[in-house]
Protein backbone atom coordinates (compact mmCIF):
# COMPACT_ATOMS: atom_id res chain seq x y z
CA UNK A 1 0.00 0.00 0.00
CA UNK A 2 2.72 2.25 1.12
CA UNK A 3 4.47 1.56 -2.15
CA UNK A 4 1.65 1.74 -4.69
CA UNK A 5 1.11 5.87 -2.46
CA UNK A 6 4.74 6.39 -2.86
CA UNK A 7 4.71 5.93 -6.58
CA UNK A 8 1.50 7.14 -7.60
CA UNK A 9 2.12 10.34 -5.96
CA UNK A 10 5.70 11.02 -6.99
CA UNK A 11 4.69 9.94 -10.47
CA UNK A 12 1.84 12.52 -10.45
CA UNK A 13 4.02 15.25 -8.82
CA UNK A 14 7.20 14.95 -11.35
CA UNK A 15 4.76 14.22 -14.46
CA UNK A 16 2.72 17.50 -13.15
CA UNK A 17 5.74 19.37 -13.17
CA UNK A 18 7.38 18.02 -16.44
CA UNK A 19 4.48 18.37 -18.32
CA UNK A 20 4.34 22.15 -16.91
CA UNK A 21 8.11 22.71 -18.05
CA UNK A 22 8.01 20.65 -21.39
CA UNK A 23 4.49 22.00 -22.61
CA UNK A 24 6.02 25.59 -23.63
CA UNK A 25 8.98 24.09 -25.23
CA UNK A 26 6.28 22.14 -27.23
CA UNK A 27 3.94 24.75 -27.95
CA UNK A 28 6.80 27.46 -29.64
CA UNK A 29 8.21 24.45 -31.48
CA UNK A 30 4.63 23.25 -33.09
CA UNK A 31 3.91 26.86 -34.02
CA UNK A 32 7.21 28.40 -35.02
CA UNK A 33 9.46 25.58 -35.57
CA UNK A 34 12.09 26.58 -33.85
CA UNK A 35 13.34 24.96 -30.24
CA UNK A 36 13.44 27.97 -27.13
CA UNK A 37 16.47 26.95 -25.49
CA UNK A 38 15.82 30.26 -22.91
CA UNK A 39 12.88 28.33 -21.70
CA UNK A 40 14.55 27.28 -18.81
CA UNK A 41 15.66 30.92 -18.03
CA UNK A 42 12.06 31.90 -18.45
CA UNK A 43 10.89 29.45 -15.93
CA UNK A 44 13.78 31.07 -13.35
CA UNK A 45 12.65 34.21 -14.23
CA UNK A 46 9.34 33.82 -13.65
CA UNK A 47 10.20 32.58 -10.28
CA UNK A 48 12.23 35.36 -9.10
CA UNK A 49 9.42 38.00 -10.57
CA UNK A 50 7.27 36.27 -8.24
CA UNK A 51 9.89 36.37 -5.30
CA UNK A 52 10.33 39.71 -5.43
CA UNK A 53 6.39 41.08 -5.99
CA UNK A 54 6.01 38.93 -2.88
CA UNK A 55 9.01 40.54 -1.26
CA UNK A 56 7.57 43.71 -1.96
CA UNK A 57 4.64 42.79 0.34
CA UNK A 58 2.23 41.12 -2.08
CA UNK A 59 0.60 38.36 -1.61
CA UNK A 60 1.05 35.18 -3.73
CA UNK A 61 -2.45 35.13 -4.56
CA UNK A 62 -1.63 38.33 -6.49
CA UNK A 63 1.77 38.51 -7.07
CA UNK A 64 2.14 35.02 -8.96
CA UNK A 65 -0.69 36.04 -11.95
CA UNK A 66 0.86 39.76 -12.10
CA UNK A 67 4.93 37.30 -12.22
CA UNK A 68 3.00 34.80 -15.32
CA UNK A 69 1.48 38.44 -17.07
CA UNK A 70 4.71 39.80 -16.81
CA UNK A 71 6.58 37.01 -17.94
CA UNK A 72 4.56 36.90 -21.27
CA UNK A 73 5.31 40.19 -21.60
CA UNK A 74 8.99 39.05 -21.29
CA UNK A 75 8.34 36.20 -23.88
CA UNK A 76 6.58 38.41 -26.51
CA UNK A 77 10.06 40.97 -26.17
CA UNK A 78 12.28 37.64 -26.64
CA UNK A 79 10.16 36.67 -29.48
CA UNK A 80 10.54 40.18 -31.24
CA UNK A 81 13.82 40.55 -30.57
CA UNK A 82 15.91 36.92 -30.55
CA UNK A 83 13.29 35.02 -33.27
CA UNK A 84 11.61 37.25 -36.03
CA UNK A 85 13.85 38.95 -37.35
CA UNK A 86 15.18 35.80 -38.21
CA UNK A 87 12.45 34.14 -39.65
CA UNK A 88 13.00 33.22 -43.44
CA UNK A 89 16.40 32.82 -42.51
CA UNK A 90 18.29 29.35 -43.63
CA UNK A 91 19.19 26.94 -41.07
CA UNK A 92 16.59 29.17 -38.50
CA UNK A 93 16.57 26.30 -36.31
CA UNK A 94 20.24 26.51 -35.31
CA UNK A 95 20.50 29.95 -35.37
CA UNK A 96 17.44 30.51 -32.98
CA UNK A 97 19.35 27.57 -30.87
CA UNK A 98 22.24 30.22 -30.61
CA UNK A 99 20.18 33.49 -30.11
CA UNK A 100 17.83 31.82 -27.66
CA UNK A 101 20.68 31.11 -25.81
CA UNK A 102 22.87 33.66 -25.84
CA UNK A 103 19.29 35.65 -25.00
CA UNK A 104 19.18 32.88 -21.72
CA UNK A 105 22.34 33.39 -20.64
CA UNK A 106 22.13 37.57 -20.43
CA UNK A 107 19.00 36.82 -18.61
CA UNK A 108 20.46 34.54 -16.15
CA UNK A 109 23.69 36.86 -15.17
CA UNK A 110 21.61 39.56 -15.43
CA UNK A 111 19.13 37.75 -12.48
CA UNK A 112 22.58 37.00 -10.76
CA UNK A 113 23.71 40.93 -10.86
CA UNK A 114 20.24 41.62 -9.46
CA UNK A 115 19.63 39.54 -7.30
CA UNK A 116 22.64 38.47 -6.16
CA UNK A 117 23.43 34.09 -5.68
CA UNK A 118 21.36 33.46 -2.29
CA UNK A 119 19.34 31.11 -2.74
CA UNK A 120 16.15 32.09 -2.27
CA UNK A 121 11.95 30.35 -1.59
CA UNK A 122 8.91 31.62 -2.56
CA UNK A 123 5.68 31.16 -0.78
CA UNK A 124 3.94 27.64 -1.71
CA UNK A 125 0.76 27.50 -3.45
CA UNK A 126 -0.65 26.16 -0.41
CA UNK A 127 1.23 25.98 3.05
CA UNK A 128 0.70 23.08 5.39
CA UNK A 129 1.21 19.25 5.06
CA UNK A 130 -0.78 15.93 4.58
CA UNK A 131 -1.40 11.83 5.35
CA UNK A 132 -2.08 10.20 2.13
CA UNK A 133 -2.09 6.51 2.22
CA UNK A 134 0.32 6.51 4.77
CA UNK A 135 3.00 8.90 3.11
CA UNK A 136 3.71 12.39 3.98
CA UNK A 137 3.01 15.51 1.34
CA UNK A 138 2.80 18.97 1.50
CA UNK A 139 -0.13 20.15 0.30
CA UNK A 140 2.19 23.10 -2.37
CA UNK A 141 2.55 19.20 -4.16
CA UNK A 142 -1.14 18.70 -3.99
CA UNK A 143 -1.66 21.63 -5.10
CA UNK A 144 0.79 21.25 -8.08
CA UNK A 145 -1.36 17.58 -9.29
CA UNK A 146 -4.35 19.50 -8.86
CA UNK A 147 -3.74 22.96 -10.93
CA UNK A 148 -1.19 21.38 -13.50
CA UNK A 149 -4.44 19.41 -15.46
CA UNK A 150 -6.69 22.00 -15.11
CA UNK A 151 -4.08 24.53 -16.94
CA UNK A 152 -3.07 21.91 -19.87
CA UNK A 153 -6.94 20.73 -20.23
CA UNK A 154 -7.37 25.18 -20.42
CA UNK A 155 -4.61 25.09 -23.25
CA UNK A 156 -5.70 21.66 -25.20
CA UNK A 157 -9.03 23.52 -25.10
CA UNK A 158 -7.74 26.72 -26.68
CA UNK A 159 -5.88 25.38 -29.25
CA UNK A 160 -8.18 22.97 -30.51
CA UNK A 161 -11.64 24.82 -29.46
CA UNK A 162 -11.43 28.26 -30.27
CA UNK A 163 -10.69 30.15 -34.14
CA UNK A 164 -7.67 31.53 -32.57
CA UNK A 165 -6.40 28.59 -31.16
CA UNK A 166 -6.76 27.15 -35.55
CA UNK A 167 -5.47 29.86 -36.32
CA UNK A 168 -1.97 29.09 -34.16
CA UNK A 169 -1.87 25.79 -35.14
CA UNK A 170 -2.22 26.54 -38.11
CA UNK A 171 0.66 29.54 -38.60
CA UNK A 172 3.36 26.45 -38.13
CA UNK A 173 1.98 24.49 -41.07
CA UNK A 174 2.25 27.21 -44.24
CA UNK A 175 2.95 30.41 -43.49
CA UNK A 176 1.79 32.15 -46.95
CA UNK A 177 -1.72 30.24 -46.78
CA UNK A 178 -2.03 31.66 -43.47
CA UNK A 179 -1.42 34.83 -44.38
CA UNK A 180 -3.60 34.96 -47.33
CA UNK A 181 -6.58 33.66 -44.96
CA UNK A 182 -6.00 36.97 -42.95
CA UNK A 183 -3.91 35.67 -40.26
CA UNK A 184 -1.94 38.12 -38.31
CA UNK A 185 1.51 35.91 -38.58
CA UNK A 186 3.17 38.47 -36.28
CA UNK A 187 1.10 38.80 -33.77
CA UNK A 188 0.44 34.98 -33.53
CA UNK A 189 4.35 34.37 -33.10
CA UNK A 190 4.29 36.63 -30.27
CA UNK A 191 1.18 34.70 -28.87
CA UNK A 192 3.22 31.74 -28.72
CA UNK A 193 5.86 32.97 -27.75
CA UNK A 194 3.67 35.01 -24.66
CA UNK A 195 1.80 31.77 -23.90
CA UNK A 196 4.86 29.69 -23.69
CA UNK A 197 6.55 32.04 -21.73
CA UNK A 198 3.62 32.17 -18.80
CA UNK A 199 4.05 28.80 -18.54
CA UNK A 200 7.42 28.81 -18.02
CA UNK A 201 6.56 30.90 -15.38
CA UNK A 202 4.11 29.00 -13.70
CA UNK A 203 6.25 25.82 -13.56
CA UNK A 204 9.13 28.52 -12.20
CA UNK A 205 6.81 29.31 -9.50
CA UNK A 206 5.54 25.86 -8.76
CA UNK A 207 9.57 24.66 -8.29
CA UNK A 208 10.38 27.78 -6.41
CA UNK A 209 7.94 26.87 -4.00
CA UNK A 210 9.61 24.01 -2.69
CA UNK A 211 12.91 24.32 -3.70
CA UNK A 212 15.43 26.97 -3.47
CA UNK A 213 15.44 28.83 -6.30
CA UNK A 214 19.14 30.22 -7.77
CA UNK A 215 20.06 31.59 -11.19
CA UNK A 216 20.45 28.61 -12.48
CA UNK A 217 17.96 26.41 -11.41
CA UNK A 218 16.54 26.68 -14.89
CA UNK A 219 18.82 24.21 -16.58
CA UNK A 220 17.93 21.02 -15.23
CA UNK A 221 14.34 21.52 -15.60
CA UNK A 222 14.96 22.49 -19.83
CA UNK A 223 17.02 19.60 -19.69
CA UNK A 224 14.34 17.43 -18.11
CA UNK A 225 11.91 19.38 -20.77
CA UNK A 226 13.72 18.93 -23.86
CA UNK A 227 13.82 14.97 -22.46
CA UNK A 228 9.88 15.21 -22.60
CA UNK A 229 9.31 16.72 -25.96
CA UNK A 230 11.61 14.40 -27.51
CA UNK A 231 10.22 11.61 -26.02
CA UNK A 232 6.41 12.06 -26.78
CA UNK A 233 7.26 13.62 -30.02
CA UNK A 234 7.48 16.95 -30.90
CA UNK A 235 4.95 16.99 -33.30
CA UNK A 236 1.99 17.74 -31.06
CA UNK A 237 1.57 19.38 -27.49
CA UNK A 238 -0.02 16.26 -25.84
CA UNK A 239 2.34 13.68 -27.09
CA UNK A 240 5.09 16.05 -24.59
CA UNK A 241 1.84 16.12 -22.10
CA UNK A 242 1.35 12.09 -21.50
CA UNK A 243 5.31 11.51 -22.09
CA UNK A 244 5.62 13.56 -19.22
CA UNK A 245 3.26 11.63 -16.70
CA UNK A 246 5.09 8.77 -18.12
CA UNK A 247 8.42 9.91 -17.61
CA UNK A 248 7.06 11.31 -14.23
CA UNK A 249 6.15 7.47 -12.97
CA UNK A 250 8.58 5.77 -14.90
CA UNK A 251 10.93 7.91 -12.72
CA UNK A 252 8.77 7.13 -9.49
CA UNK A 253 8.38 3.44 -10.22
CA UNK A 254 12.66 3.25 -10.58
CA UNK A 255 13.40 5.64 -7.84
CA UNK A 256 11.72 3.46 -5.67
CA UNK A 257 13.32 0.05 -6.63
CA UNK A 258 16.36 0.62 -8.12
CA UNK A 259 17.18 3.83 -6.11
CA UNK A 260 17.39 7.48 -6.97
CA UNK A 261 21.11 6.53 -8.20
CA UNK A 262 19.88 4.17 -11.16
CA UNK A 263 17.09 6.34 -12.21
CA UNK A 264 18.34 8.93 -14.38
CA UNK A 265 20.62 5.94 -16.45
CA UNK A 266 17.55 4.26 -16.44
CA UNK A 267 15.62 6.86 -18.32
CA UNK A 268 18.07 7.48 -20.70
CA UNK A 269 18.17 3.76 -21.49
CA UNK A 270 14.67 3.68 -22.11
CA UNK A 271 14.92 6.75 -24.71
CA UNK A 272 17.52 5.54 -26.07
CA UNK A 273 15.43 2.34 -26.57
CA UNK A 274 12.62 4.63 -27.58
CA UNK A 275 14.09 6.78 -30.15
CA UNK A 276 15.30 3.46 -31.93
CA UNK A 277 12.21 1.52 -32.50
CA UNK A 278 10.53 5.12 -32.98
CA UNK A 279 12.51 7.98 -34.03
CA UNK A 280 9.57 10.54 -34.03
CA UNK A 281 8.66 9.72 -30.34
CA UNK A 282 6.03 7.58 -29.07
CA UNK A 283 3.38 9.76 -29.54
CA UNK A 284 4.02 11.13 -32.54
CA UNK A 285 2.85 11.56 -35.90
CA UNK A 286 5.51 12.11 -39.13
CA UNK A 287 5.03 16.12 -38.97
CA UNK A 288 5.15 19.16 -37.16
CA UNK A 289 1.46 20.48 -35.65
CA UNK A 290 -0.48 20.61 -32.95
CA UNK A 291 -3.21 18.11 -32.93
CA UNK B 1 -18.39 48.89 -64.23
CA UNK B 2 -15.45 50.53 -62.04
CA UNK B 3 -12.06 48.64 -62.81
CA UNK B 4 -12.13 46.89 -59.26
CA UNK B 5 -8.28 46.54 -60.06
CA UNK B 6 -5.89 48.59 -61.58
CA UNK B 7 -2.12 47.53 -61.39
CA UNK B 8 0.24 50.34 -62.52
CA UNK B 9 3.52 50.21 -62.92
CA UNK B 10 4.44 47.72 -61.04
CA UNK B 11 8.07 46.28 -60.45
CA UNK B 12 8.60 43.56 -57.73
CA UNK B 13 11.20 41.06 -57.03
CA UNK B 14 13.20 38.66 -54.84
CA UNK B 15 15.80 40.06 -53.11
CA UNK B 16 17.89 41.62 -56.18
CA UNK B 17 16.23 39.74 -58.73
CA UNK B 18 13.45 41.89 -60.34
CA UNK B 19 11.12 39.66 -61.85
CA UNK B 20 8.72 42.62 -62.94
CA UNK B 21 9.40 45.40 -64.93
CA UNK B 22 6.37 47.95 -64.59
CA UNK B 23 3.67 45.89 -65.12
CA UNK B 24 -0.10 46.89 -65.30
CA UNK B 25 -3.16 45.61 -66.15
CA UNK B 26 -7.45 45.70 -65.13
CA UNK B 27 -9.53 43.55 -64.05
CA UNK B 28 -13.12 43.75 -62.92
CA UNK B 29 -14.58 46.02 -66.07
CA UNK B 30 -15.05 43.19 -68.06
CA UNK B 31 -15.72 40.68 -66.14
CA UNK B 32 -13.09 37.66 -65.88
CA UNK B 33 -9.28 38.08 -66.46
CA UNK B 34 -7.07 35.58 -68.07
CA UNK B 35 -3.44 35.71 -67.79
CA UNK B 36 -0.89 33.11 -69.71
CA UNK B 37 2.53 33.47 -71.08
CA UNK B 38 5.46 31.06 -70.55
CA UNK B 39 6.44 29.72 -66.51
CA UNK B 40 9.40 32.14 -64.81
CA UNK B 41 8.20 35.04 -66.60
CA UNK B 42 6.03 37.09 -63.60
CA UNK B 43 2.73 35.48 -64.13
CA UNK B 44 2.45 34.16 -60.17
CA UNK B 45 5.22 37.44 -59.01
CA UNK B 46 2.41 39.60 -60.07
CA UNK B 47 -0.35 37.82 -58.22
CA UNK B 48 1.72 37.26 -55.07
CA UNK B 49 2.31 41.35 -55.26
CA UNK B 50 -1.57 42.01 -55.65
CA UNK B 51 -2.34 39.87 -52.93
CA UNK B 52 0.35 41.29 -50.07
CA UNK B 53 2.89 38.11 -50.06
CA UNK B 54 5.22 39.88 -51.74
CA UNK B 55 5.93 43.90 -51.11
CA UNK B 56 6.50 45.98 -54.48
CA UNK B 57 9.67 47.97 -55.26
CA UNK B 58 7.29 50.54 -57.36
CA UNK B 59 4.24 51.00 -58.88
CA UNK B 60 0.62 50.97 -57.45
CA UNK B 61 -2.32 48.68 -57.03
CA UNK B 62 -5.34 50.03 -56.73
CA UNK B 63 -8.42 47.31 -55.74
CA UNK B 64 -12.44 48.56 -55.13
CA UNK B 65 -11.26 52.44 -54.91
CA UNK B 66 -8.40 51.97 -52.76
CA UNK B 67 -4.38 51.98 -52.94
CA UNK B 68 -3.71 48.65 -51.47
CA UNK B 69 0.28 49.08 -52.36
CA UNK B 70 2.34 47.86 -49.52
CA UNK B 71 -0.77 47.05 -47.32
CA UNK B 72 -0.29 43.38 -45.96
CA UNK B 73 -2.13 40.10 -47.02
CA UNK B 74 -4.33 40.50 -43.61
CA UNK B 75 -5.72 43.88 -44.78
CA UNK B 76 -6.38 43.00 -48.26
CA UNK B 77 -7.92 39.66 -47.70
CA UNK B 78 -9.93 41.77 -45.32
CA UNK B 79 -10.88 44.21 -48.63
CA UNK B 80 -12.29 40.95 -50.13
CA UNK B 81 -9.45 40.56 -52.45
CA UNK B 82 -8.77 36.60 -52.42
CA UNK B 83 -5.94 34.61 -53.53
CA UNK B 84 -5.59 30.96 -54.05
CA UNK B 85 -1.94 30.26 -54.69
CA UNK B 86 -0.57 27.96 -57.22
CA UNK B 87 -0.05 24.09 -55.72
CA UNK B 88 -1.24 25.25 -52.49
CA UNK B 89 -0.40 22.97 -49.61
CA UNK B 90 -2.66 24.02 -47.07
CA UNK B 91 -2.65 23.10 -43.89
CA UNK B 92 -1.51 19.69 -44.05
CA UNK B 93 -3.07 18.66 -39.96
CA UNK B 94 -5.69 20.32 -40.28
CA UNK B 95 -9.13 18.94 -41.31
CA UNK B 96 -10.98 20.43 -43.89
CA UNK B 97 -13.86 22.21 -41.47
CA UNK B 98 -10.85 23.73 -39.61
CA UNK B 99 -9.70 25.21 -43.21
CA UNK B 100 -12.49 26.21 -43.58
CA UNK B 101 -13.50 27.86 -40.71
CA UNK B 102 -9.69 29.58 -40.71
CA UNK B 103 -10.80 30.73 -44.47
CA UNK B 104 -13.45 32.75 -42.58
CA UNK B 105 -11.05 34.49 -40.33
CA UNK B 106 -11.76 38.08 -42.08
CA UNK B 107 -13.96 39.91 -39.50
CA UNK B 108 -15.58 40.82 -42.93
CA UNK B 109 -16.39 36.96 -43.95
CA UNK B 110 -17.83 35.73 -40.10
CA UNK B 111 -21.13 37.44 -41.09
CA UNK B 112 -21.58 35.00 -43.99
CA UNK B 113 -19.64 31.45 -42.85
CA UNK B 114 -22.68 29.42 -42.92
CA UNK B 115 -24.17 30.79 -46.16
CA UNK B 116 -20.57 30.14 -47.68
CA UNK B 117 -20.00 26.56 -46.21
CA UNK B 118 -23.01 25.86 -47.45
CA UNK B 119 -21.74 27.23 -51.24
CA UNK B 120 -19.29 25.61 -51.01
CA UNK B 121 -20.40 22.08 -49.89
CA UNK B 122 -23.02 22.64 -53.09
CA UNK B 123 -19.98 23.70 -54.89
CA UNK B 124 -17.96 20.69 -54.39
CA UNK B 125 -20.17 17.66 -53.14
CA UNK B 126 -17.36 15.36 -52.67
CA UNK B 127 -15.60 17.61 -49.55
CA UNK B 128 -19.02 17.63 -47.87
CA UNK B 129 -18.68 13.95 -47.48
CA UNK B 130 -15.58 14.11 -45.53
CA UNK B 131 -15.70 17.52 -43.53
CA UNK B 132 -13.43 15.84 -40.89
CA UNK B 133 -10.50 14.53 -43.02
CA UNK B 134 -7.31 15.36 -42.83
CA UNK B 135 -5.46 17.56 -45.98
CA UNK B 136 -2.90 15.68 -46.28
CA UNK B 137 -4.90 12.83 -46.93
CA UNK B 138 -6.54 14.26 -49.61
CA UNK B 139 -5.35 14.12 -53.69
CA UNK B 140 -4.06 17.08 -55.65
CA UNK B 141 -7.17 17.97 -56.74
CA UNK B 142 -9.25 17.53 -53.69
CA UNK B 143 -6.59 19.90 -52.22
CA UNK B 144 -7.38 22.86 -55.37
CA UNK B 145 -11.33 22.27 -53.82
CA UNK B 146 -10.43 23.09 -50.64
CA UNK B 147 -8.12 25.99 -51.53
CA UNK B 148 -10.82 27.30 -53.57
CA UNK B 149 -13.16 26.80 -50.57
CA UNK B 150 -11.26 28.26 -48.24
CA UNK B 151 -10.92 31.74 -50.59
CA UNK B 152 -14.66 31.16 -51.08
CA UNK B 153 -15.26 31.59 -47.16
CA UNK B 154 -13.25 34.57 -47.22
CA UNK B 155 -16.68 36.19 -48.88
CA UNK B 156 -14.29 37.68 -52.30
CA UNK B 157 -14.80 40.36 -54.19
CA UNK B 158 -12.44 39.43 -56.84
CA UNK B 159 -10.95 36.14 -56.50
CA UNK B 160 -7.73 35.32 -57.65
CA UNK B 161 -6.90 31.64 -59.51
CA UNK B 162 -3.42 30.74 -59.76
CA UNK B 163 -3.48 27.56 -62.50
CA UNK B 164 -6.46 25.65 -60.17
CA UNK B 165 -6.01 23.04 -62.50
CA UNK B 166 -2.19 22.50 -62.73
CA UNK B 167 -1.28 18.48 -62.95
CA UNK B 168 -4.52 17.10 -62.36
CA UNK B 169 -6.16 14.49 -63.91
CA UNK B 170 -7.97 15.20 -66.81
CA UNK B 171 -11.29 13.64 -64.99
CA UNK B 172 -10.85 15.69 -61.62
CA UNK B 173 -9.70 18.82 -63.83
CA UNK B 174 -13.22 18.41 -65.87
CA UNK B 175 -14.71 18.95 -62.39
CA UNK B 176 -12.69 21.81 -61.37
CA UNK B 177 -13.23 24.02 -64.56
CA UNK B 178 -16.80 23.58 -63.84
CA UNK B 179 -16.90 25.16 -60.41
CA UNK B 180 -14.71 27.68 -61.57
CA UNK B 181 -16.98 28.52 -63.90
CA UNK B 182 -20.14 28.00 -61.35
CA UNK B 183 -18.31 30.50 -59.01
CA UNK B 184 -17.80 33.30 -62.07
CA UNK B 185 -21.75 32.74 -62.84
CA UNK B 186 -22.57 33.31 -58.99
CA UNK B 187 -20.89 37.10 -59.50
CA UNK B 188 -17.60 36.83 -58.32
CA UNK B 189 -15.20 38.36 -60.73
CA UNK B 190 -11.57 36.07 -61.61
CA UNK B 191 -8.27 36.76 -62.55
CA UNK B 192 -6.91 33.69 -63.57
CA UNK B 193 -3.56 31.97 -64.62
CA UNK B 194 -3.92 28.82 -66.63
CA UNK B 195 -1.91 26.92 -69.23
CA UNK B 196 -5.24 25.01 -70.78
CA UNK B 197 -6.69 27.66 -73.01
CA UNK B 198 -9.63 26.17 -74.17
CA UNK B 199 -10.73 26.37 -70.65
CA UNK B 200 -9.00 30.06 -69.98
CA UNK B 201 -11.57 31.16 -73.82
CA UNK B 202 -14.58 29.71 -72.29
CA UNK B 203 -13.95 31.65 -69.08
CA UNK B 204 -13.07 35.02 -70.42
CA UNK B 205 -12.30 36.78 -73.53
CA UNK B 206 -9.89 39.59 -71.53
CA UNK B 207 -6.40 37.81 -71.42
CA UNK B 208 -3.34 39.50 -70.68
CA UNK B 209 -0.21 37.74 -72.01
CA UNK B 210 2.78 38.06 -69.96
CA UNK B 211 6.79 37.50 -70.95
CA UNK B 212 9.40 39.22 -69.65
CA UNK B 213 7.68 40.61 -66.47
CA UNK B 214 5.69 42.78 -69.05
CA UNK B 215 2.24 42.98 -70.87
CA UNK B 216 3.61 41.94 -74.46
CA UNK B 217 0.08 41.49 -75.49
CA UNK B 218 -3.93 42.46 -74.11
CA UNK B 219 -6.54 40.90 -76.04
CA UNK B 220 -9.45 42.58 -75.12
CA UNK B 221 -13.34 41.69 -75.38
CA UNK B 222 -14.15 42.10 -79.00
CA UNK B 223 -10.95 41.56 -80.24
CA UNK B 224 -10.74 38.31 -82.75
CA UNK B 225 -8.71 35.49 -81.29
CA UNK B 226 -8.49 32.09 -82.21
CA UNK B 227 -6.26 29.20 -80.43
CA UNK B 228 -3.84 29.34 -82.80
CA UNK B 229 -3.26 32.96 -82.13
CA UNK B 230 -2.40 31.82 -78.45
CA UNK B 231 0.01 28.97 -79.80
CA UNK B 232 1.91 31.68 -81.72
CA UNK B 233 2.39 33.61 -78.70
CA UNK B 234 3.34 31.11 -76.29
CA UNK B 235 5.88 29.31 -79.57
CA UNK B 236 6.65 32.15 -81.30
CA UNK B 237 5.95 32.21 -84.91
Amino acid sequence: MNALADILFGGLFQGSLYAMMAVGLALVWTTIGVFNFSHGVLMMLGAYFAWQLVDWGLTAALAFPIAVLLMAGVGWVLQATVVRPLIGRANLVLVVVITTLAAGSLIENGVLELWGPRSKQIPPLVAGNAMLGGVGVSLHQIAIIVVTPIILLALWLFLNRTRLGLALRAVAQNEDAARLVGLNVTMLYGLAFAIAASLAALAGIFLGGYRFMTPVMGADPLLKALIVVVFGGISSISGPIFAAYLIGFFEAICSYYFGLYWTPALLFAALILTLMIKPEGIFASRSRGLA
Amino acid sequence: MMNMLSVTGLTAGYGRVTVLHGIGIEAGKHGNVGLFGPNGHGKTTLLRAVSGLLKPKAGSIVFDGADITGESARSIVARGLVHVPQGNTLFPDLTIADCMSLGAFSPHARPHEAANKERVAALFPKLAERWRQRVRTLSGGERQMVSIGVALMSHPKLLILDEPTLGLAPKIKDELCKAVLDISKAGVPLIVVEQDVEFLLELTNHLYFINHGQVETEIKPGDSLAHSDIMAMYFGQ
